[in-house]
Order: C-alpha cells, then sequence, then structure tokens
C-alpha cells in the first residue's frame, strides 16, 4: 500500500502521494485519535487536522521512518495538544485524580439502557490514560498488537503488558464478588 | 492480587492463556497451553472468564466511524490554505522586485558620484590650467581688464562659465539614476 506512495514521495510528487496517503490512512488515524481524545468530533477535527500538517510536511519527509510511524506520530501530537488545549492541568495517569473521577462519572450520565455496558465503560475510564488509549485501540483495530503498537508509537512487548494489565484490571474490579470470594 | 482467589490462573501461564483464545501462540506453545488447560480447573475457568469479559469488553466499547464527507471536507480545507499560500506568493514576489529596484538605485546613486568627482576633478584643472596661464600673461591681461573692453571680456567670462555648468547639469541629469 505504501509503495506507491513511496514512489511517488520518490519522485518528488507530493500531491500525488497525499492523494494516496488520506485514503490509506484516514481509518486508522481517526481510531487512534478517538482512543486518545474519547470524543467522535473531537477525533475527526484532530484527523483533520494530521493530514493538514501531512499535507504541510510531506515534501520534507526524509523516508527515515515509516511513513505510518511518521503519521502516527502526528496524529499523536495532534491530539495531545488538544488535550492541552482543553485542560492544562488533567492528568489522567491517575486514576484517582478529580479529573479522571469526573470523566468516569460522565459516563454515567449517557442512556441508561444497558447498566452493564455503562459499567464497564465507567471502569475503562478508571484506568491509566495509557491503558485507556490501548484499550479502545486494540478493540477498534480488531485485536491487533501489532497495529497498536506501531500507532502507540510502542514496542509490541509493552502493549502486551499494557493491555494484559488493564484487562485484568478491569475483570477484578467488574467482577469484585467473585474474586473475594475465593 | 488475585493468585489465592478461585478464578486466578497459575501466574507462569496467564499471558499465554490470552494469547492462546486470541490466537497469537505459536503452535508449540499454543499445544503446551492447551495440554495445560486441560488439566488446571483454575485456568480454565479462568480462561473462559476472561473470554466472557473479553467479549463484553469487545461489545461495550463504542466503534465510531468516520463521517463520509471527511475527505471532501479536507480538500475544501487544504484549498483555503493554498490560497494565502498564493497570495504569500506574489508578496514575496513584489518585495524580491522591490529589492531588485533598490538595488538599481544604489547602483545609479554610485555611478553619479563617481561622476561628480571626474566633474570636479575636471574643473579644478581647468581652473588651475587658467590660473596659471593667467599668471604668465598678467601684465597683458591687466592691460586688457583696464582698457574701455573690461566690461566686453568680463562678460564673456561669466557667460562661458554659466553656459559650462548649465551643460554639466544637463549632461548629470539626462542620465539615468537607476539600472
Amino acid at each position: 500500500m505504501d509503495d506507491g506512495i513511496e514512489r511517488h514521495l520518490a519522485a518528488g510528487r507530493h500531491a500525488r502521494a497525499f492523494d494516496l496517503v488520506v485514503p490509506a490512512y484516514k481509518d486508522r488515524v481517526f481510531r487512534l485519535a478517538y482512543s486518545i481524545l474519547k470524543d467522535r468530533a473531537a477525533a475527526e477535527d484532530a484527523a483533520q487536522e494530521t493530514f493538514v500538517r501531512v499535507w504541510k510536511a510531506l515534501p520534507g519527509f526524509d523516508g527515515r521512518a515509516a511513513l505510518g510511524t511518521w503519521i502516527y506520530a502526528i496524529t499523536r501530537n495532534t491530539c495531545l495538544m488538544e488535550l492541552r488545549r482543553r485542560r492544562p492541568t488533567v492528568s489522567f495517569d491517575d486514576p484517582d485524580s478529580t479529573e479522571a473521577q469526573h470523566a468516569a462519572a460522565s459516563i454515567a450520565t449517557g442512556p441508561a439502557d444497558d447498566p452493564e455496558r455503562d459499567n464497564l465503560l465507567r471502569l475503562v475510564e478508571t484506568l491509566p490514560r495509557n491503558q485507556q488509549e490501548a484499550v479502545r485501540l486494540f478493540y477498534l483495530e480488531d485485536r491487533s498488537y501489532e497495529t497498536v503498537a506501531e500507532q502507540l508509537g510502542m514496542p509490541l512487548g509493552t502493549i502486551k503488558n499494557l493491555l494484559h494489565r488493564a484487562r485484568k484490571r478491569l475483570m477484578e474490579v467488574a467482577r469484585p464478588d467473585e474474586v473475594k470470594a475465593a | 492480587m488475585n493468585e489465592m482467589s478461585f478464578t486466578a490462573p497459575c501466574a507462569d501461564y496467564e499471558h499465554d492463556l490470552v494469547e492462546l483464545l486470541e490466537g497469537s501462540l505459536g503452535p508449540e506453545r499454543a499445544r503446551v497451553i492447551r495440554l495445560h488447560v486441560e488439566s488446571c480447573a483454575r485456568c480454565r475457568a479462568w480462561q473462559a472468564e476472561f473470554a466472557a469479559f473479553d467479549a463484553g469488553l469487545a461489545a461495550a466499547l463504542p466503534r465510531p466511524a468516520l463521517s463520509p464527507d471527511f475527505e471532501r471536507r479536507l480538500q475544501a480545507r487544504l484549498s483555503a490554505l493554498a490560497q494565502p499560500a498564493n497570495r504569500s506568493d506574489l508578496r514575496a514576489r513584489a518585495d524580491r522586485e522591490h529589492e531588485r529596484l533598490v538595488e538599481a538605485l544604489r547602483r545609479g546613486a554610485r555611478r553619479h558620484a563617481l561622476l561628480d568627482g571626474i566633474g570636479s576633478a575636471a574643473v579644478a584643472i581647468c581652473v588651475l590650467a587658467l590660473a596659471r596661464g593667467l599668471l604668465e600673461q598678467a601684465d597683458a591681461l591687466q592691460l586688457l581688464l583696464e582698457g574701455p573692453q573690461r566690461m566686453v571680456i568680463l562678460g564673456g567670462i561669466g557667460t562661458a562659465v554659466a553656459l559650462a555648468a548649465l551643460a554639466w547639469t544637463t549632461l548629470r541629469s539626462r542620465l539615468p539614476l537607476a539600472g
């Protein structure tokens, strides 16, 4: 898929390359942005912003990193800037922080037609931010560890550990009675 | 944390139980884990619980999709961005033209200064030559200036100086300042 793009880039045909980049990466860029921002509209805006940045920077792309790695790094930076713009002092890494608790509580304000689902989503919100992102992206990307590792810019082993810890923790808190009964 | 609970798996197999479910284990390791699961009730129970939890989590998490007009909106945004880029190109061209004109004016000013210097030197040489000739002919000149045609001679000299100054000014003004 990237071969055609890279051929155009090597020949200096940046506009042609960009025309191929957008359809090839738009969905994955959007899903990565959604896993970080947790909001569909914000993720779509971030994806737009990401491609604008890619469009501007593509003539300077030197190919030292893989094109996907480069695009995902731009996506993550765009999302982090958006998070900083929203709340400069938020720290989702601490699940006990006021902001994280507020975010978790906001899930409960949605439709109450499926309390189990709402409860599960609320629990996901209490995970540290990097675990939340990995969990969302993992299921959005059809359980592909490799894709999650590439998109979050982390080693495969780190992603596997992160996901394992996250799901184990969720399992424990989702079924506390069963675990404690032993 | 929950190694002592009934639902906790054997610690050494925990990761492998998950990977076995997800089909990402190598064939040999998968065979070993399957054999273990068959003989270990705790791991079997935990794996079943994990599988149910995993399916529930996958179903619970939202799966948003991009708007169908994402690419159209992106193209519109890029077109809007390209417009100011063209304007900035025009501005850059105007700046370059301005720089060229200023440089040409500087060159013209330098040429004029050079010509002024040459003209001044020529005038000084002429004046010195004239003064020397006048000193050599002082007696004859004195007689002439004291004679009846004194006014005609002085008027002629004044006219010649005025014509020379006028010619110099005209010549200088016809030289292009720029270029």
